[in-house]
């Protein structure tokens, strides 16, 4: 059974007929251009975009999914993070237990895994886009969902932090949680499960990164010429 | 400015404020009563002092408190609703909605069939307005497209207003109805008042537990969404209860502008912007806000409510839009 099927998904003007699966435990990297439809394919298998054609979560259809219940089994992060009221940083994580009925579990321990503690009480709408970022991603974390689809995570980090986000998902991968996250360095991408490339609203190819991230590929949808060489490697220490 | 302090004593210190607010307006009037008259009276041991309590000095004050508190509370919501702290029924023109209903009406001479023909038009008017609203002004829409769309709904339902007044055949006391609506007072409120305005409290437990989703609402329909809210349902409910308020209060006071837009203001200057704290503290500090605007109206030689909330609300706002500018 997959986390998460898509079939035969289109939205207007943005996504065609798009079919994909996601299987439980995998850690897959959306890549393509700008404008390929990354962020409307991560909100319509989020279910936050009404779409035509078929969205499953475990096999479940989206339509038959309370919305309460949805809030449990899946966690989805925007690519913008805007604030326009002043909440703690605590009160938008806490935000993420919501439809576990606001029992606050697992937030304390959400603000630590992204080095929020020392923020909890600031108002989010003075943070930086970095730290907003995080704020979103442990409200995702506190979420404990299983089916994570998360848009351009990595861009406004620090490079540590994008090492401790990519360290978390893989932890929550080996959990069994799937998770799907859009992001534009193909090398991170190189290093996942699975790779799904978008290309003007189509699905251009999806499968292991060595199999799909050829140099004829990357040339022709990303009009990059690529080769493996040795380079600066970054981990944590 | 937000601490945990002020938090914690917010809700404690507007009830100890309405409580004194409430003693010293049943106390003050042609007839001063002391804390021991009052209770004489409450408890009909002294009879002079039970009819100038039961009478007229409660229900005033019952009035007072349900029309503050529906339309601060009604501001608050409306102000969640567009994500725009200037947005409030009177700026709307939803409290206009429910003058024209009540007008019509009074005009065509249906009052007096029954003590729920004037509410009931009141919230018809009031629907109207809104639904305009939304349709004028989406959403997350700017400052000034939202304070346009008020001012075209304001003008367009004065307009309905003023025909009424002018193309009835009204009798005096038709034509003095109207005018009351059209001032806003709590003058001779009665008890019948009282009973119109009490589904307020029904409308106020209904928004209770709507705090919590609103916050998630504040920042964003989609994150909503997805974490668990059901966002068209929450708005659906959001817009009825914030009408419902506003129209219950303008059928029994007619227009008593800016508590919508000062009561929450403050307090989420003051305790930041939880709608689980600010839902409670705008009910209580809403209904504390109308009672002192009364007192001081009643002290100033008999000011009409409506035209003390506006000559303390008007400069308010503009102090608002500048430094929003």
């Amino acid at each position: 059974m997959n986390a998460l099927d898509i079939s035969g998904a289109s939205v207007a003007g943005r996504l065609h007929d798009l079919t994909l699966q996601v299987p439980p435990g995998a850690l897959v990297g959306l890549i393509g251009p700008n404008g390929a439809g990354k962020s409307t394919l991560l909100q319509l298998a989020a279910g936050v975009l009404p779409a035509s054609g078929g969205v499953r979560w475990d096999g479940r259809p989206l339509s038959e999914i309370p919305v309460m219940e949805r809030g449990r089994l899946t966690a989805w992060v925007p690519q913008e993070a805007r604030f326009e009221f002043g909440f703690s940083v605590r009160a938008v994580v806490s935000q993420g237990r919501f439809a576990h009925g606001d029992d606050d579990h697992g937030v304390d321990a959400a603000l630590a895994r992204f080095d929020l503690t020392a923020l909890a009480r600031r108002p989010v709408n003075r943070l930086s886009g970095g730290e907003r970022q995080r704020v979103l991603l442990a409200r995702a974390l506190a979420t404990e969902a299983r089916l994570h689809l998360w848009d351009e995570p990595l861009a406004p980090l620090d490079p540590r932090h994008v090492l401790e986000v990519l360290q978390l998902s893989r932890e929550l991968t080996r959990a069994g949680a799937a998770m799907l996250i859009s992001l534009h360095d193909l090398r991170v991408a190189h290093c996942l499960d699975m790779v799904v490339v978008l290309q003007d609203g189509r699905l251009r190819a999806a499968g292991k990164p060595a199999d799909v991230l050829t140099p004829a590929l990357l040339a022709d949808v990303f009009g990059v010429r690529a080769r493996t060489a040795p380079s600066l490697i970054l981990e944590l220490p | 400015m937000t601490s945990p302090w002020v938090q914690r004593i917010a809700l404690p210190v507007a009830l100890t404020a309405l409580l004194i607010l409430a003693l010293i307006s049943l106390s003050v009037g042609d007839l001063r009563l002391g804390l021991g008259q009052i209770w004489d009276g409450l408890c009909f041991n002294d009879q002079l002092a039970a009819t100038v309590l039961w009478k007229i000095r409660l229900p005033r004050l019952l009035v007072a408190m349900l029309i503050g508190a529906a339309l601060s509370a009604s501001g608050l919501v409306l102000q969640a609703y567009f994500r725009n702290s200037l947005a409030s029924p009177g700026l709307l023109g939803v409290s206009s909605g429910a003058v024209a209903g009540a007008v019509v009406v009074i005009g065509a001479g249906l009052a007096g069939y029954s003590l729920m023909v004037v509410p009931t038009a009141s919230v018809v008017g009031a629907l109207v307005a809104t639904f305009a609203v939304v349709i004028l002004a989406r959403r997350g829409a700017s400052t000034e497209r939202l304070l346009l769309a008020g001012v075209a709904l304001n003008a367009l339902l004065g307009a309905v207003t003023s025909y009424v007044l002018s193309s009835f055949t009204l009798t005096y006391e038709r034509n003095a109805q109207i005018m009351f609506w059209l001032l806003g007072g709590l003058e001779d409120r009665t008890w019948e008042h009282v009973a119109m305005a009490s589904p307020i409290v029904l409308a106020a437990a209904l928004l209770w537990p709507l705090g919590r989703p609103m916050d998630l609402l504040s920042l964003g329909e989609r994150e909503a969404q997805s974490l668990g809210v059901d966002v068209r349902r929450l708005r659906r409910w959001m817009l009825a209860l914030a009408t419902l308020l506003t129209a219950l209060a303008t059928s029994v006071t007619g227009t008593v502008g800016f508590v919508g837009l000062i009561v929450p203001h403050v307090f989420r200057l003051l305790l930041g912007p939880e709608h689980r704290r600010l839902v409670p503290v705008c009910l209580i500090g809403g209904a504390a806000f109308v009672v002192a605007c009364d007192l001081i109206g009643r002290s100033a030689g008999n000011l009409r409510l409506g035209i003390v909330t506006s000559l303390i609300g008007g400069p308010f706002f503009l102090w608002l839009l500048r430094r929003q500018a």
